[in-house]
């Protein structure tokens, strides 16, 4: 029995087929039920992103598993199983865990350190669970690796400081501003990372959004889309007075805010702070806007560095997640040998002939009296108690070893007897993986996967 | 008794520094949970300092507001207690930082000046006395605060100007935090600052001290006065910015260091009980 899995992903297969292929989630549930009806997994459950789509199986035959989920997203792609095979990877048992735990702490995604990811693993997981198409393993499987997520995020700053330029200027806004939610924020010209930023400041609750363009119609359409309203471009100075955050990304070749505008508009803003964040090339905004009282600018190069340093931290980050992987992967693997038939038949008996010997030697005071031969008769008598009573379960537990769903009596022969106290086992097993001290982290600073790139972010 | 206050005030002076490492720790590794430490074992030393305070008190039967040695300690116990009630119960975070140095000098000024536990004297045994020196604490207490926020809003500022965000993002407090964190400090700081103003002026007519008015403290005092109603104005009537307000709190700072270091212990005439 081995956990495999069968996917493509944004670093194997182009946007395209991606978008083939993705499941939204009754289609997901229904892939995950027919690799269980004909392709031989007890188990399964469908990840699709739009980054990813894989299927995670539980299967005696990982090889046949792994074929028919190729054979199945092959026909969803309209394409022959060899054709889609390049685009595609599988694992199988602990490099398939392994793989989850690198989706799962984002260590695979497009963007380090998003947080997206884990949402969209526990309503895949949570669907198929409901669908009926999980059980011991995967249960278990994929509730410990939520918690991986949440491990490497709580424990490891993976996620923290942003890797957009959009996000990265959201949180210099914030560093001045503190909350956004008493702030207006002004965008100038109508271009797409304007766009994506003010996206992102309504998104942190800032108050109010000003759109301003030369051509009136696409700042009111813009401001449609992010939520905000358009303002006439010739009364700029005013939207200055008003506006705490100015965002300026037109095609101008001129600087189109100067330090005389904003020095006459400071006039009329009452001391306080203005943040400017220039991300057109050429510059908008007039560098030496930066040089008056209470005013920040900072163009697209400025928040450039600031994301490749953030990337770079993150990256050392990174390290510190996979030795977490690392170092959960030795859990699950430890549990998931415990479900083989055989040792455990071995580990039942040996704890059944424990308890037998114990209870003879506690008895031992009592047994002096009698002879050899009656000490041997009691030996017999106890020992073909305990016998009759194995015989069934260990009969019934050889019978269904062939069976696919031989595991669940292991784990259940396991849990009754109290098998995994060898400190890999459910029991102790359950608690281990959930850190005491460990928090929510910050969701709010979290990006969806391709956050970097407008065009992918779009599901 | 006398002992287990020091043993107290001692540990009280060893859990600052723990908490300090701390919030070192928080702020070069950014994990929330070491400022929840820090900030529980600063609780823990503030609440032995407050049990050394206490004590001291039994011993001596009076306020612990004699000589530099109480009265440093007294200070930190009122700047502690101004953090921990930001910390946990508003939106100002992440200050253990900057405070606990602050703390952990001044607890270590009061031990190196320590004098053992003495009777009040004769002129200090006053209902108005007392009146005084408990609004006093108060006050600087809450100034201190608001002239180490604003150092920091204006370190902060400077940083932000220049793109120097790395040692900024995530690691301060958000410039209008400080600069609320400023304001408010001080509007609670002024009218303590006031009472104990008056409360000293009355003093000193009814016992007829001479020459009070032009004593080098009390024209600190008023200067310092003078700055912070500067401040508290410029905030209400608006069109100051953060920057202004924080000069000023820095200045206020100054003389209120002044008074407390030199005016109190070496330039005043009649002060000098708490030096």
């Amino acid at each position: 029995m081995l956990v495999v899995v069968v996917g493509i992903s944004h670093a194997t297969a182009p946007l395209e087929l991606r978008e083939r292929l993705a499941l939204d989630g009754p289609v997901a549930l229904g892939v995950a039920r027919d690799l269980q009806a004909s392709g031989g997994a007890c188990e399964a459950v469908a990840l699709s992103t739009c980054n990813r789509t894989e299927l995670y199986m539980y299967a005696r035959d990982s090889l046949a598993a792994g074929q028919a989920a190729l054979e199945l997203l092959a026909g969803r792609a309209g394409c022959s199983p060899a054709a889609l095979a390049p685009s595609t990877y599988s694992r199988s048992g602990e490099a398939a865990i392994a793989h989850l735990f690198r989706v799962v702490t984002s260590l695979d995604s497009m963007v380090l350190g998003e947080y997206q990811i884990v949402a969209q693993i526990r309503e895949a997981y949570d669907s198929a669970r409901e669908g009926g198409c999980t059980s011991v393993v995967f249960n278990r499987l994929f509730r410990h690796a939520l918690e991986v997520g949440k491990r490497v995020r709580t424990e490891t700053a993976i996620g923290e400081k942003p890797v957009s330029v959009s996000s990265a200027a959201v949180d210099l806004a914030e560093q001045v501003f503190g909350r956004l939610d008493d702030t207006t924020a002004l965008i100038i010209g109508a271009g797409e990372t304007g766009e994506l930023t003010a996206t992102h400041l309504r998104a942190r609750g800032v108050r109010d959004i000003l759109v301003t363009n030369r051509t009136f119609a696409a700042a009111r359409d813009m401001g449609r889309r992010v939520g905000g309203h358009a303002v006439p471009f010739e009364e700029l100075e005013g939207h200055l007075a008003a506006a705490d955050i100015v965002i300026s990304s037109t095609s101008a070749p001129h600087f189109v805010v100067t330090r005389e505008r904003v020095q006459r508009a400071a006039r009329r803003r009452r001391g306080r702070p203005l943040f400017f964040i220039d991300i057109a090339v050429p510059r908008d905004l007039d560098p030496a806007i930066a040089d008056l009282d209470g005013t920040f600018l900072y163009d697209i190069d400025d928040l450039e560095h600031v994301v490749a340093r953030n990337r770079a931290e993150r990256e050392k980050e990174a390290v510190k997640a996979e030795a977490i992987v690392t170092e959960e992967l030795t859990k699950v693997d430890a549990w998931l040998r415990t479900l083989e038939v055989v040792p455990t038949i071995a580990t039942l008996r040996e704890a059944v002939e424990q308890i037998r010997e114990s209870e003879l030697r506690r008895l031992g005071g009592r047994l002096a009296d009698l002879d050899d031969d009656q000490r041997a008769q009691v030996e017999l008598l106890t020992s073909s108690i305990v016998n009759k009573i194995l015989h069934l379960p260990t009969v019934t537990m050889k019978e269904v070893a062939g069976r696919d769903e031989c595991y669940l009596y292991v784990d259940a022969v396991r849990t009754l007897f109290g098998l995994n106290g060898n400190g890999s086992g459910t029991r102790d097993g359950h608690g281990e993986a959930v850190d005491g001290d460990a928090e929510p982290t910050e969701a709010g600073r979290a990006e969806p996967e391709g956050a970097g790139e407008p065009g992918a972010a779009a599901r | 008794m006398e002992q287990v206050s020091v043993i107290s005030l001692w540990i009280a002076l060893l859990l600052f520094g723990a908490a300090f490492a701390l919030f070192i720790f928080h702020y070069l590794s950014r994990r929330e949970q070491m400022n929840l430490r820090g900030v529980a074992v600063a609780l823990a030393g503030w609440v032995a300092l407050g049990v050394a305070l206490v004590l001291r008190a039994a011993v001596a039967e009076r306020l612990p507001i004699v000589g530099a040695y109480e009265s440093l300690a007294l200070i930190t116990w009122f700047v502690v207690a101004v953090y921990l009630v930001l910390e946990l119960f508003t939106q100002v975070k992440k200050l253990g930082l900057y405070v606990m140095p602050a703390a952990i000098l001044f607890l270590g000024l009061a031990w190196s000046s320590y004098s053992a536990p003495a009777g009040l004297m004769p002129e200090l045994q006053s209902d108005i006395v007392v009146l005084h020196v408990i609004v006093m604490f108060t006050a600087v207490g809450a100034l201190y605060l608001a002239g180490c926020a604003a150092l920091l809003y204006l370190v902060e500022e400077r940083l932000l100007k220049r793109h120097r965000t790395g040692s900024v993002l995530g690691r301060l407090p958000s410039l209008a935090t400080l600069d609320r964190l400023v304001y408010r400090a001080t509007l609670i700081g002024v009218p303590f600052l006031t009472m104990g103003m008056v409360a000293g002026g009355i003093r000193a007519i009814a016992f007829g001290v001479e020459d009070w008015l032009v004593d080098p403290m009390v024209l600190l005092s008023l200067g310092a006065w003078a700055l912070y109603l500067a401040l508290l104005y410029g905030h209400l009537r608006g069109g100051w910015g953060g920057r202004r307000a924080a000069w000023l709190a820095v200045a206020g700072l100054a003389v209120m260091l002044v008074i407390r270091f030199a005016a109190v212990p070496y330039w005043s005439g009649f002060h000098t009980y708490g030096g």
